[in-house]
């Protein structure tokens, strides 16, 4: 099974692979002191609210140890919400409570766990564990996200998001990434989670990958892949769009996922986004990232969006 | 990265290779180190021993140096006389060492020290010699020896010089009784033996040297024939009528002038100790150098003290771990459990060899592990558990220790040549990987640092590596070149290609 492609057929499909993404565009477009803006979440949520950016509610900050003993009078009338590190990685860390059973807190996966085991993963977010280089941490209690229908059947026990790279200001490619058994309902493709590639202009599927091979039905669920369409496409390409403004990060992974009733949500921020984005587009960023290195600079977000589509029509 | 910084990078990789690979051909083609620290070479000391009576006035002490030799390089460590002021002087072509002091009275006793060494560099071409013999035989003499000489046939070659010096030799000839009537003493039988060669039509000069010879103590003062044949030139001891190889003598005198002249004193004796040394062919090279006080070398590693030199040694191999990292990093993409642990876990190879060091960690990190997976129970802060981990890890060390000690298997013991630190952060880390990622992906990052230790390990244990950085230490830079130029790849990983396999099909 050890295939290996052919650099000359890579590099004629614009395929860029680790070291030209981190040589070339990440350190190019990443200045090193914007990278708190991404990698502290609840700056980010800060950011966000300066620039009007809508995002799942902030419903507390757990900032001590001392603050777990407020939690279970916290969590006392509250039956769905997400715990996470403010400066986590890869999706490490994130807890999704849907729902309660007396004391006891049920996970998306219909497994039920106790108020201590609660407090100590939060104490683990705390002093560190699922921060980058093990640095004391702050937890983040989020209202969860009430999900939109859209995507019924084609993700198994969690929330979907949509991975859009958004490449100074102009957004790219996008995938979106459907957590699986294996993924434990989360949308981290490194976990099991599949992702389908998004066509920039139309919203519809066009590949999906899951473990870097592709898949053209969700291991769980069975669902053909490529009859999937995201909604609201436009406006979530806008939110992705600013996601620039926000971060000031020349090379950026927007995070969207879409609510039933507030439609496209900015979830997170990424300034070292994965390259598995390519084989669910069954395209490589080369040419749209030259692309935009030709257009201009100083546009707006809704008119950098109007030049990727007329351009990728 | 910009144009200016791309053109920065090549400029830099260019000089660090230039001036790396420079400074390592300086060393090897000026100073003669040799290519490889491995390579032995014979080394002879000579001491010499000089006792005289001094008369109670100005006293100066001249002995002639050891004359080098084509193939032959002469590195004074120690000329030094209490209570004589030593200089180096050169007297008609000649080399002496001069001692002289203001007033010395009673017996003296002078020690000189030096050591040569062979070098196989091709013989040079020396001068021809110009001598001409000057010894006297009277014209009855002189006209047997003609006679004598005309019996032979002379070719120009060292056997025929051989059959001339066997002339000295024949017993019971009459003729040539009466031509060493009057030169009975070694010396004189030597210089006869030059005049006759002088008289067959070779160039010659009497020259004296010391044979080589190891442990020999007390050593006289032998006299050779120095004969020019051709190009070159072949020495012969005259009384055991054989040629000698260069390498088997050091000269001290060629142009027959006294090996030892005393001024202001009497009963001058000299005499010399050979003692054979084999040691390691850069050592001489580092002392030459030395001995010229070349800043190349005086600002080396090589001025440290012998045990910080070792240290040293150690160090210079760590950055050929790094440049593995890099290469498997960045060029194979393979995974590794913290950056540079594997390099950290090959020095710890080092010391236990591969197949122990490797058993030993998979051991202590295994058990580590399901030790730690109870702790994941705890709830316990990320400082304590750590700590805990620790803790776990000394036991660990402690029980493979006395286990092993108990079965008989003794190389269990270097368990504690592990870093515990290390260790005790990669178990932590493995297990967290272990929770969030599974099982798969802690053996790939184990299984990627496991194969990275172990090829760091290849390359820094093999002893050509090892002793090639530590004579030109120099390459470092060379070194540094190429990770820069990793550093700046912008080209696909290895493991790009594999994982990327399926776009070629779309």
């Amino acid at each position: 099974m050890f295939r290996l492609a052919s650099p000359k057929k890579l590099k004629a499909l614009g395929v860029v692979g680790m070291n030209l993404r981190n040589v070339h565009y990440i350190a190019r477009n990443n200045p090193r002191h914007l990278y708190l803006n991404v990698d502290d979440k609840y700056r980010t949520k800060l950011l966000c609210a300066e620039h009007e950016i809508a995002v799942p509610k902030l419903l507390g900050a757990c900032r001590s140890q001392g603050h777990i003993n407020e939690l279970s009078d916290f969590f006392s009338d509250r039956e769905q919400f997400v715990i996470k590190p403010a400066k986590g990685s890869g999706g490490k860390g994130i807890l999704v409570i849907v729902g309660r059973d007396g004391d006891d807190y049920l996970k998306p996966s219909g497994q039920r766990i106790s108020h201590e085991v609660l407090c100590r993963h939060t104490s683990n977010i705390l002093s560190g564990l699922f921060s980058l280089g093990g640095k004391p941490d702050v937890a983040l209690i989020e209202a969860l996200v009430e999900f939109t229908d859209d995507f019924e059947g084609f993700s198994y026990e969690g929330v979907p998001d949509v991975r859009v790279i958004v490449y100074r200001g102009f957004p790219v490619l996008a995938m979106t990434r459907l957590s699986t058994h294996e993924s434990d309902g989360k949308a981290n493709l490194h976990q099991g989670a599949v992702g389908v590639g998004i066509d920039i202009v139309s919203g519809k599927a066009l590949r999906a990958v899951q473990h870097d091979r592709p898949i053209l039905q969700h291991p769980d669920t069975g669902v053909e892949l490529s009859a999937l369409t995201v909604p609201h496409w436009r406006r979530l390409m806008l939110l992705a769009a600013k996601g620039y403004e926000v971060s000031q990060m020349g090379y950026l992974g927007v995070d969207i996922v879409l609510d039933k009733q507030r439609g496209p949500l900015l979830l997170e921020l990424n300034a070292r986004p994965g390259l598995a984005i390519q084989m669910a587009n069954g395209t490589g960023l080369r040419p749209r990232l030259d692309f935009v290195e030709n257009c201009a600079n100083g546009m707006n977000p809704e008119e950098r969006v109007e030049t990727v589509i007329q351009e990728f029509k | 990265m910009s144009v200016s910084s791309k053109h920065q990078i090549e400029i830099l990789v260019a000089i660090l290779i230039c001036v790396g690979f420079g400074a390592a051909l300086y060393k090897y083609m000026v100073l003669g180190f040799p290519l490889f620290a491995s390579e032995k070479e014979t080394v002879w000391q000579l001491e010499g021993k000089v006792s005289f009576i001094a008369d109670g006035g100005p006293v100066t002490l001249n002995v002639n140096l050891p004359d080098e030799n084509p193939h032959r390089k002469i590195v004074f460590s120690d000329l030094v006389a209490s209570g004589f002021e030593y200089q180096e002087v050169t007297e008609q072509g000649v080399r002496l060492a001069q001692w002289s002091a203001e007033h010395a009275i009673g017996p003296q006793v002078i020690y000189t020290r030096s050591e040569s060494y062979f070098r196989d560099s091709a013989e040079e071409v020396r001068e021809p010699i110009e001598a001409v013999s000057l010894f006297g035989l009277t014209e009855a003499q002189d006209v047997l020896l003609q006679e004598l000489l005309g019996e032979l046939e002379i070719q120009r070659d060292s056997t025929s010089v051989l059959t001339v010096v066997q002339l000295l030799n024949r017993v019971g000839d009459e003729r040539l009784a009466f031509i060493l009537r009057d030169h009975q003493s070694v010396e004189q039988r030597n210089r006869l033996a030059a005049h006759i060669l002088f008289e067959a039509g070779y160039t010659n000069r009497v020259v004296s040297g010391i044979y080589l010879e190891d442990k020999a103590r007390s050593q006289p003062i032998h006299h050779f024939v120095e004969v020019q044949l051709d190009r070159s030139r072949v020495l012969f001891d005259t009384r055991e009528v054989v040629q000698i190889p260069w390498d088997r003598v050091i000269l001290l005198r060629q142009f027959g002038e006294p090996v030892i002249e005393l001024f202001g004193g009497h009963n001058s004796e000299v005499s010399y100790a050979t003692t054979k040394v084999q040691r390691a062919a850069f050592t001489s090279a580092v002392n030459l150098a030395a001995n010229t006080e070349n800043p190349l070398i005086d600002f080396s590693i090589y001025s440290l003290p012998l045990s910080e030199q070792n240290t040293f040694k150690l160090l210079l191999v760590i950055p050929l771990g790094a440049l593995v990292v890099v290469i498997l990093r960045n060029l194979v993409g393979i995974r590794t459990s913290g950056t540079f642990m594997p390099v950290l876990i090959a020095l710890t190879f080092l010391q236990t060899s591969l197949l122990t060091g490797l058993m030993l960690f998979v051991a202590v990190v295994g058990v580590g592990l399901i030790l730690r997976s109870y702790l994941s129970r705890l709830n316990l802060l990320l400082v304590p558990r750590i700590a805990s981990v620790l803790v776990f890890v000394i036991i660990i060390y402690a029980a493979i220790g006395i286990m092993s000690s108990k079965m008989g298997w003794q190389a269990g013991l270097k368990v504690t040549f592990f870093p515990m630190i290390i260790l005790s952060w990669t178990i932590e880390r493995m297990s967290i990987l272990w929770d969030e990622e599974g099982g798969h992906e802690v053996m790939i990052q184990g299984g990627g640092s496991l194969l990275t230790a172990s090829l760091a390990f290849l390359l820094m244990s093999n002893p050509y590596v090892a002793d090639t950085i530590f004579l030109y230490p120099e390459l470092l830079l060379v070194l540094l070149a190429i990770i820069i130029s990793i550093g700046s790849y912008s080209g696909y990983r290895l493991s790009d290609l594999l994982r990327f396999s399926p776009m070629e099909r779309y």
